[in-house]
């Protein structure tokens, strides 16, 4: 980053080429478009060299990408919510292509309440350390780790049904998908 | 799981398992996980929620070059040669020796060729005419040439140089006459000098001063005349006269008395001169390149805002250094002169000695404040040490009475 700010290009290149797909996938989890996931990982790389010259190394790169890319997830949500009708304002769809593993463990996620789930996904898909999720969100550590411990216990609660079916599809030798279906309804 | 059953919170196995413990605490975590079934599940559970997590990946983005993302790093990139082109960037290049750009090898080049011509200028200033010298000599040979006058420094020859001080502060006229005609050749000098001087005619030489000043087209810059008792007044004066009037000032001065002392020093200050010039110069140079920048700007707010205020440091220094400029060349065209001129003293005789009567007055004066003097010494002794003398005469009066007593009693 430090090279980049005095005007190296390579070092740029290379720190997109090593945190494009790292922040697509924190937006496209967190958002239901993957043209808004390109746009906003996009939108994240062009703040980093408009605030070039601003940049003081307090932090890891990566805590300050981070940083960036959840200011941006935090004013489209607020975009969507005054743009889109009353009934579209709360969950997203579910995206169509996704498995049934992935989609359980979506709809478990969703379940969760909003800080606990950004905790979570902050350290189980960008797999940042407890300090580095603290400078982020701006809150002691102590509290990313009993909310951390708080949302597993949740998780693992709202996958326990699931994991039964789950198991005892495993069990009979079949994939049975259909036996997946009561239980999303549940959901 | 209750707390009191496990020497580590729930909280710690999943901070171990997550590599958050140092390594103390890490090793007592592993340690109980050996031996408890309980926790055992705990981390188990933990470990499969992380495993189920990961089933939900997301699809990579596609992959090649960003329009938008190269677009802007070549818009930073031409604001980076923009900002080197005001100076800014390259002078903070120069101080954080960051890289080199043409800019600072321009600034470099500027600053040797300063200073090739500044040692020039000093090796034929050892060569010529002592610096007193030069009202006499080469500057009548100069002024014959005051028509020649031009703006900046321009060579007259291989050896001289024209150095033109415009605009500068007048005083009495005097100042804009000498700076439109005074070429030296070659060096600037700051002239200084002082003369001491004992006079039996205090009064009247200080009004020759002043017609002396005048005559010669100089002014006060300070003066200060002290009367102490028992000695002769003292007249301390600066006088600011015209560099080439410096010589027949003192001549003139030195006639008003006796000369106790005289010196004249002079300060050589072309290099400084010259320096100044050359940084005015490169400063006008930049604010123009601001200015015109300014006026082609198309940009954002904040780009315009940042040049005006990159202008209005430049325009700051440019009238700093036009101050230093002008101060520089008021000094070289006015000589100063410090002039002490002290009087001689004569004591007063007194030829009638003091009356008998006025004695015996002044006897009686002296013998009644000495006896008063007495009294108040004595009562102020009193108060002073009275209590603790009596505090003690009353401690020390019966022994000392039962001592006396029976020494008395003894002999008998």
């Amino acid at each position: 980053m430090l090279e980049f700010q005095r005007g190296s290009r390579e070092a740029f290149e290379e720190l997109f080429e090593r945190y494009r797909e790292p922040l697509y996938g924190f937006f496209r989890r967190r958002l239901n478009s993957t043209e808004r996931a390109e746009d906003l990982t996009q939108e994240t790389f062009l703040a980093v060299i408009r605030a070039t010259s601003r940049y003081e190394p307090q932090a890891l790169v990566r805590t300050y990408l981070y940083g960036i890319a959840l200011k941006l997830l935090a004013a489209e949500r607020r975009k969507r919510i005054r743009n889109a009708p009353p009934a579209q304002s709360g969950a997203e769809p579910l995206v169509d292509d996704a498995q049934d593993d992935a989609l359980w463990v979506r709809q478990a996620i969703e379940r969760l309440g909003a800080a606990e789930r950004e905790i979570l996904m902050l350290r189980e898909y960008e797999q940042l350390s407890y300090a580095e999720i603290a400078e982020v969100l701006r809150i002691p550590v102590n509290t990313v780790r009993s909310r951390l411990f708080r949302s597993r216990m949740a998780l693992k609660s709202f996958l326990e049904p699931e994991v039964k079916l789950h198991d005892a599809a495993a069990a009979s030798g079949t994939a049975d998908c259909e036996a997946v279906t009561p239980a999303e309804d549940e959901v | 799981m209750q707390r009191n059953c496990h020497p580590i919170e729930r909280e710690d196995i999943m901070a171990y398992l997550d590599g958050e413990l140092t390594a103390g605490p890490a090793a007592a975590a592993a340690a109980h996980l050996e031996g408890c079934q309980e926790c055992l599940r705990l981390a188990a559970d933990l470990q499969s929620v992380s495993q189920r997590m990961i089933t939900w990946q997301v699809a990579s983005p596609a992959s090649g070059v960003i329009p938008r993302i190269a677009a802007a790093l070549d818009d930073r990139e031409r604001v980076r040669e923009k900002a080197s082109t005001l100076g800014r960037r390259a002078w903070r290049d120069i101080l954080g020796m960051r890289r080199w750009s043409p800019y600072v090898i321009s600034f470099a080049s500027i600053g040797l060729v300063v200073l090739l011509v500044s040692m020039t200028r000093l090796s034929l200033y050892r060569e010529a005419p002592h610096p007193m010298d030069i009202s006499s000599g080469p500057r009548s040979q100069v002024q014959s040439q005051a028509p020649t006058r031009s703006s900046g420094i321009d060579k007259l020859s291989s050896d001289n140089y024209v150095l033109d001080f415009g605009n500068r502060a007048t005083v009495g006229g005097v100042a804009q006459k000498i700076g439109d005609s005074l070429e030296i050749n070659g060096s600037m000098i700051v002239r200084t000098a002082q003369v001491i001087l004992t006079t039996t005619e205090f009064d009247k030489d200080r009004a020759r001063i002043e017609e002396i000043l005048k005559r010669h087209r100089g002014y006060v810059g300070e003066l200060s005349v002290s009367n102490p008792s028992g000695t002769g007044r003292t007249l301390n004066a600066t006088l600011r006269v015209p560099a080439d009037q410096l010589e027949s000032t003192m001549a003139e001065l030195r006639k008003l008395g006796r000369v106790a002392s005289e010196s004249q020093t002079g300060e050589e200050v072309t290099q400084q001169y010259v320096d100044l010039e050359a940084r005015l110069a490169n400063a006008r140079n930049t604010e123009k390149r601001l200015t015109d920048l300014l006026r082609q700007s198309t940009g954002k707010l904040a780009d315009v805002l940042s040049v005006e205020l990159e202008i209005g440091r430049v325009r700051g220094e440019i009238e700093r250094m036009e101050a230093e400029r002008k101060s520089l060349a008021n000094r070289v065209d006015f000589a100063t002169l410090n002039v002490v001129l002290t009087e001689d003293y004569r004591a007063q005789l007194q030829m009638m000695p003091p009356s008998t009567t006025t004695r015996f007055r002044n006897a009686a004066v002296e013998g009644f404040s000495t006896m008063v003097e007495g009294i108040v010494s004595v009562v102020l002794f009193l108060i002073s040490y009275g209590p603790s003398l009596l505090l003690w005469g009353a401690l020390l009066f019966f022994p000392v009475r039962v001592v006396w007593r029976r020494l008395r009693r003894d002999p008998a």
